[in-house]
């Protein structure tokens, strides 16, 4: 699955991200994780709170940080 | 309901029933525990400056954590019922006046951090959200601090707490209306521009929570906002526990007193660089009053420290030419001195 992280580089973001490399680590899984920075992208995606997280291209989560647990559970399910 | 007292009870938000109580001993006792730790065990003089240093960083420490925690479990609580989606679709094509008043007052309550500021921004004019409207919420979200509302009615009662909230609340909504009559679209960045007019690419979808899963968000808020911010109550706490201690009283209330034209604007000079927030100023909000400080100027320090910070500036100069910057904050600041004059002169 191609995970998207989208945030401007705050340390929110950035916790983000390393939550999201772990479960993909975690899950065994073919997994992708990308990180989107450019505010024209995010706007364009509905984002008004980051951090954010995509699964496909499908906005999961907005304006917190989620668990490795819970991104882990996203894949799986 | 076939479960009366089914396992998972104190998951489920029984833990409340113990978590209270306890908290409440604490609060308490801390008052006695303090006095003792200073004056017994450390065996300073009582109404020595070191004595009263000591004695309010002790008393201060407990008390402001033990008050944060309450207020930003119930804060982030609450906060589970609004989300800046919901903010911007009741904003939608609202006319100036209503909309600015609404913003406003959104404002308050919205989770709201200021690296999401671009995105919300361009999200809400995208949604067809008047410039002016956007802008009362931009003003409002961090000045009118949510955390910072709670911690004052902790700490000074109802009357301080609305006066905060009401102005507050009053410069986001002049602000943003005297933004919106400038028109002032056209210093906008020019990618906004472009990011206004895009195609989109899909929407989010509205999360709804049960009642365990907003009480579990409440704790995971507590956690992440107390851990980050202690410390700056410790600074704030040290910086009071000195104005407490060592700074005579004639001299803060000569300086932030109501009886100097300067006092107001020394008072948002020194809160603009501060970086600080909401948590880490009240300390130093309350050794101020305590000594003197005239209540307009503490209320316009404490709004220059939160409400204008530096960083959300620099953000936001990715989206506005410096001359929107420009009169932004110029209107804020200017809200600020009028609110600080305002209650020097009437109280």
């Amino acid at each position: 699955m191609l995970i998207e992280v989208f945030g401007p580089g705050c340390a929110k973001c950035q916790t983000l991200e390393k939550h999201a490399k772990l479960a993909a680590e975690q899950s065994g899984g073919n997994h992708q994780v990308v990180k989107v920075s450019d505010y024209a992208v995010m706007v364009a995606r509905g984002i008004l709170s980051t951090p954010a997280l995509a699964l496909d291209g499908q906005l999961k989560f907005q304006g917190k940080v989620v668990s490795s647990d819970d991104i882990l559970a996203l894949l799986k399910g | 309901m076939s479960e009366p007292v089914r396992p998972g009870f104190l998951r489920r938000g029984g833990w409340l029933l113990l978590a209270l109580p306890l908290w409440a001993t604490l609060y308490a006792v801390n008052h006695a525990a303090s006095e003792w730790l200073t004056f017994r065990l450390l065996g300073l003089t009582p109404k020595s400056h070191l004595g009263d240093a000591v004695a309010f960083l002790f008393y201060d420490t407990p008390k402001v954590l033990l008050l944060l925690t309450l207020v930003v479990f119930i804060v982030t609580f609450l906060q589970t019922f609004v989300s800046p989606t919901k903010v911007r679709d009741a904003l939608s094509k609202r006319r100036p006046g209503l909309g600015n008043a609404l913003a406003s007052l959104f404002g308050i309550i919205t989770p709201f951090c200021s690296c999401s500021a671009v995105p919300l921004f361009i999200g809400f004019l995208r949604a067809g959200v008047p410039l002016g409207v956007t802008f009362s919420f931009l003003v409002a979200a961090p000045m009118v601090n949510e955390v910072a509302l709670g911690m004052l009615f902790a700490m000074f009662g109802w009357k301080i707490a609305l006066l905060y909230a009401g102005t507050g609340v009053a410069i986001a909504f002049t602000s943003g209306l005297i933004l919106g009559r400038l028109r002032m679209e056209r210093f906008l960045e020019s990618w906004v521009q472009d990011a206004l007019n895009a195609p989109s690419l899909g929407e989010a979808e509205e999360e709804s929570f049960t009642l365990p899963v907003r009480l579990d968000l409440a704790v995971q808020g507590v956690k992440e906002i107390v851990g980050k911010v202690w410390p700056y109550i410790l600074a704030g706490i040290a910086v009071g526990a000195f104005i407490h201690g060592y700074v005579p009283e004639s001299f803060m209330a000569g300086l932030l007193g109501k009886n100097h034209w300067y006092s107001v604007p020394l008072a948002v000079l020194i809160g603009v660089p501060l970086y600080s927030n909401a948590a880490g100023v009240m300390p130093i909000v309350e050794a101020l009053l305590g000594k003197g400080a005239a209540l307009g100027s503490t209320l316009a320090f404490m709004m220059a420290v939160i409400g204008l910070s530096l960083p959300e500036t620099i953000i936001l100069s990715k989206v506005m030419r410096p001359r929107l910057i420009a009169t932004f904050v110029g209107v804020v600041a200017l809200g600020i001195l009028l609110v600080g004059y305002l209650f020097n002169a009437i109280l």
